[in-house]
């Protein structure tokens, strides 16, 4: 046998897991998104071939749905970086207590997302939620943290910062392990500040590190559901609903399965389309430049 | 050591009693288990876990009662919407593995269309819902069969302060008057809570004040969907108009465009508004809670504009048939047994819940001991409301809900916001146009009449 032929082999379990819980669904998807399925065809998939798709084109909740998930994956994931970062380096430095540190910071990550989500609707909660109760000792009136179609969703990115940045942290901390501390030291007896190192040493080889961190949490970003679901359920007047959240309720609450499977093709292509970007941004374009 | 030698090698004739010990424990339950199964029929019913609790002792008795009927009680979730996923989940796979399903009243329509549901008058006589007071008998039928016997008789009440004023207000007017007055007065922070997240409470919320202004959200009729929507119409921005006005007027907190049954609940409680809008089991909750308002409470009909006799948004709970179900006839059974007179007397007794039947709301035993048979009757008779009959509802109820909680949480005129949602829902309701005969909802509940027969 020869090495290509048995490392195809050694592959075929792989493939074929892949193509079961991946490839075949989205297929599967794709072909209902051709189909009237709902209970007006009592959920018998009919063809109706592009109706789906121009309805869907001309859905101005559709459209809406995509610029909240995009603005809310753009937003978390632009300040997870930043706090994660700030937080890797902090967790990196030597001292006293550290394995503690880096074990409470990761506290969040654990939590399950609609527990926290539960917490995070108390917080807000008017009036008698704690961040309604500083302001009224300020003697500010109480404010609507999930009542203001125009900022609720800047909660809804706060509740996601607070639950996944200790995430990014843990792969960007990943990645500062990896370089040597002799790089450091190096640099320090050139006379280096601070700033200098990062900008120079430990930026540049944390790329790799950081484009994963970003590929990871635009994917789940883009899905996001169950915070949303919990927190707000899309409200106030829809302002926060995301693209998964718009598909569930297609599906589970109008059985409209024919549509729901229109958006949930629509957002993976949009996916697909981001994560392509971001690749060839973070990943591909830095590789070429260095050689 | 010598003792711990000893030890390590038994005896033979230890093991060998040992070894009929592990055989004995292993086979006395396998054939406890192995008996009733083989001989009772099992039934099982998915409900929500509340009620899973409330009629925990009741299919205890029944099933000491029948050994050849066994009733299994499976616990879904507490929420409704989580509720309706899971039974979705399940039907969707094809069997759900149930046979009953108890349903909130507002899914009757879709789940039929879906094809979910058996027809249960060929089982319990087409006169199943006559011994009913009228209100509860409503929501159950759809396309001319029946697909649901009520267990409860739930509608939204009025909640209102015995330490505030004498007697509850009867028109929506009255009620911010009082509310206003008790404000100013510092007796209460806030007036009135009610719902109005987006959620189908406050589509609950908006059908009772669409008819206590003198409106209709639901004209039935013809066409794929059943009916048209009327929420243009002056009775329904009136009362959009209203719920607006009672929050940007400072009688309802701006919170109430969050709340759902249970934050209203929790401000009324704590003593902080002076009436309440929610469902029979607020009640218990409130007396249970052991509050600043225990004792303090009463309850009674919806409010309505003068001249209009107000009505509560129905929201009972009943039992379905599930199409995948492998004894219907046996079902049926449990089916009678669980709403039927005698256990709806105890769960009346131990859990206050609303019965459907009319000899219940006569018994005087009933009347004694639970203060809220008298205005529960009055809300059934006075004629609740039923939610759109249409297996688009979901979507009816969704594009609603947006338009009003959007008026809430924002600037906007009440006669923009529902022109917008009396537009969409017509767009929804055009679309509606099946692909042809043989395959709209009616057809398909004749399918599985024709199903559920053979």
């Amino acid at each position: 046998m020869s090495p290509s032929l048995l490392n195809a082999l050694l592959m075929l379990p792989a493939l074929v897991l892949l193509a079961i819980v991946f490839a075949w669904p989205l297929l599967d998807a794709a072909w209902l998104s051709t189909q009237a399925s709902s209970v007006l065809t009592g959920l018998n998939p009919i063809a109706n071939g592009g109706a789906n798709w121009q309805r869907l084109l001309g859905d101005a909740r559709f459209w809406q749905d995509v610029a909240v998930t995009l603005r809310f994956a753009a937003v978390s994931v632009g300040l997870e970086l930043l706090l994660g970062l700030a937080m890797a380096l902090v967790l990196h430095r030597p001292g006293r207590g550290r394995g503690w540190l880096r074990a409470l910071a990761l506290l969040p990550w654990a939590l399950p997302t609609t527990v926290l989500a539960l917490g995070w609707r108390w917080i807000y909660n008017d009036p008698y939620g704690p961040l309604n109760a500083i302001l009224r000792a300020f003697g500010a009136p109480p404010y609507g943290f999930l009542t203001t179609p125009a900022t609720t969703w800047l909660f809804t990115v706060l509740a996601d910062v607070w639950k996944t940045t200790p995430f990014v942290a843990l792969l960007l901390l990943a990645g500062l392990q990896a370089i040597p501390l002799e790089l450091e030291e190096n640099l320090v007896l050139e006379g280096a500040r601070p700033g200098q190192i990062l900008r120079r040493l430990t930026l540049p080889l944390l790329r790799p590190w950081i484009s994963l961190a970003v590929l990871f949490r635009l994917a789940q970003a883009l899905g996001v559901f169950d915070l949303v679901q919990v927190l707000t359920r899309g409200g106030p007047a829809g302002s926060t609903e995301s693209l998964a959240l718009y598909a569930y309720l297609n599906a589970m609450r109008f059985l409209d399965f024919g549509y729901s499977a229109t958006v949930v093709i629509a957002t993976f292509l949009l996916l697909l389309l981001l994560t392509a970007m971001g690749w060839l941004l973070l990943v591909r374009r830095p590789l070429e430049a260095s050689r | 050591m010598a003792g711990s030698g000893a030890r390590r090698r038994p005896a033979p004739g230890a093991a060998l009693a040992g070894l009929l010990l592990g055989l004995l424990v292993i086979l006395l339950p396998a054939a406890l288990l192995a008996r009733p199964a083989a001989a009772a029929t099992t039934v099982r019913v998915l409900m929500p876990s509340p009620f899973v609790d409330a009629t925990a002792s009741l299919v205890a008795a029944f099933n000491h009662d029948h050994p050849d009927l066994k009733v299994e009680v499976a616990r879904g979730p507490l929420d409704t919407e989580a509720m309706s996923d899971l039974a979705i989940g399940g039907l969707l796979l094809g069997d759900s593995g149930y046979d009953l399903l108890l349903m909130d009243v507002s899914w009757t329509a879709k789940y039929v269309a879906a094809g979910w549901l058996l027809p249960l008058e060929g089982l319990l006589g087409d006169d199943a819902l006559e011994p009913m007071v009228p209100g509860a008998r409503v929501g159950n039928a759809f396309g001319g069969h029946l697909w649901r016997m009520p267990l409860t008789g739930d509608t939204g009440l009025l909640y209102w302060r015995t330490d505030l004023m004498a007697s509850p207000p009867r028109s929506t007017a009255e009620l911010e008057e009082v509310a206003r007055r008790l404000q100013a007065e510092g007796k209460v922070r806030w007036g009135y809570v009610w719902q109005g997240r987006q959620y189908e409470g406050l589509s609950c919320v908006m059908l009772e004040m669409i008819h206590a202004f003198g409106g209709h959200w639901w004209q039935a009729g013809s066409g794929p969907a059943g009916g048209q929507t009327e929420l243009a119409s002056p009775g329904a921005i009136a009362a959009a108009d209203w719920l607006v006005h009672l929050v940007r007027s400072g009688v309802s907190p701006e919170a109430v465009a969050d709340f759902a049954e249970n934050e209203a609940l929790q401000l009324f409680a704590a003593g902080d508004a002076a009436f309440l809008r929610n469902w029979p089991y607020a009640w218990r909750e409130i007396e249970k809670g052991g509050g600043p308002v225990v004792g303090k409470v009463g309850v009674s009909t919806v409010v309505s504009a003068p001249g209009i006799t107000s009505g509560g948004t129905l929201g009972t709970w009943g039992l379905s048939l599930l199409a995948g179900s492998a004894h219907p006839q046996a079902a049926a059974e449990v089916i009678r047994w669980f709403t039927g007179p005698q256990t709806q007397k105890a769960l009346v007794l131990d859990q206050g819940y609303a019965p459907t039947w009319a000899a219940l709301y006569e018994d005087s035993e009933l009347q004694q001991k639970h203060p809220l048979l008298a205005v529960q009757r009055q809300a059934l008779e006075q004629g609740p409301l039923v939610r759109p009959l249409t297996p688009l509802y979901a979507q009816l109820s969704d594009l609603l809900q947006r338009q009003v909680n959007g008026l809430l949480t924002a600037e906007g005129s009440a006669t923009d916001a529902m022109g917008r949602a009396q537009s969409q829902s017509a767009v929804l309701l055009e679309s509606a146009v099946g692909p042809g005969p043989g395959s709209g909802p009616q057809a398909r509940a004749q399918a599985q009449q024709r199903q559920g027969s053979a």
